[in-house]
């Protein structure tokens, strides 16, 4: 289990941009914005299977107010830079728990793939219990993470980033998925939720105090 | 999920407001706000009311 920080908020969204290289060079110019919202990282997935659909994450440290930061520069022009004319729904929460199954340490760590899912579960207490009593399962499937967010304004509502180590390995998750994690990869889709999303992690920015 | 940037309104008060009749994204304008600033959420309003639409349709549900 990898420590986290406490208080922290995560902003992710899941959309489609024009062109994923651009966008993520002009974020980078704007990194005093992001530093204006206590951004402190801002990582960009790109999906496989979809060309141009992107999941981004926002890490921001104690934010005074989500809707404040919702409503800032720095959000708006995440979209703007991508060619996005609309607002995708955002999901806003803080980390529950990141769980690391792979055994083998980060050294040995290979490019892996990232199955994402927003999706509302009956309590995210029980959803961890599950989690953790099919470890074993889910390392035998080729998970390597679990990393488990919950909603600020849902409480049953979660953000799940799951590692896996191959693409066939997502794949065979995705269609046949264990037992403890059926009930929120079948509800990934459903009402204002993205469909699942399969990507690669592609870009990291971290964003320091300086940049302000 | 976070829908209206410009308000903070949630997808659960646009399904609340679904539920309780709501059938375009300017009567859920009307009633929560999401939309009447720069309107660039109305997009994910109006999917939110297409998917309480179809599975609120006998065949879509009975699939």
């Amino acid at each position: 289990m990898s420590e986290y920080e406490l208080h922290s908020l995560i902003l992710a969204a899941d959309y489609r941009v024009d062109d994923v290289e651009t966008m993520w060079s002009q974020l980078k110019q704007r990194k005093s914005h992001l530093a204006e919202i206590s951004a402190h990282h801002v990582v960009l997935y790109t999906s496989i299977w979809e060309p141009g659909r992107v999941l981004i994450t926002i890490g921001i440290r104690q934010p005074n107010s989500v809707r404040e930061v919702l409503r800032s520069a720095a959000i708006s022009e995440l979209f703007d830079i991508s060619g996005v004319d609309y607002f995708p729904a955002i999901f806003a929460g803080e980390v529950v728990e990141k769980i690391d199954l792979d055994e083998r340490g980060p050294d040995n760590a290979i490019a892996s793939v990232i199955v994402g899912v927003v999706a509302t579960v009956q309590d995210v207490s029980t959803l961890m219990v599950k989690v953790h009593d099919a470890a074993d399962r889910f390392r035998s499937a080729g998970v390597r993470k679990v990393w488990v967010y919950r909603a600020f304004d849902d409480g049953q509502e979660v953000l799940i980033l799951q590692e896996i180590e191959s693409e066939a390995q997502a794949r065979a998750w995705i269609r046949h998925p264990d037992a403890a994690a059926a009930d929120w990869m079948h509800s990934a889709g459903m009402g204002v939720y993205p469909s699942v999303f399969v990507g690669k992690y592609t870009h990291l920015m971290a964003v320091d105090e300086g940049a302000r | 999920m976070f829908v209206c940037l410009c308000t903070g309104v949630t997808s659960q008060v646009v399904n609340d407001l679904v539920a309780d009749g709501a059938a375009t994204s300017k009567e859920v304008a009307e009633r929560c706000g999401a939309g009447l600033d720069c309107g660039r959420c109305r997009r994910t309003v109006r999917a939110i009311i297409a998917a309480a639409q179809q599975n609120q349709c006998p065949i879509h549900k009975a699939g």
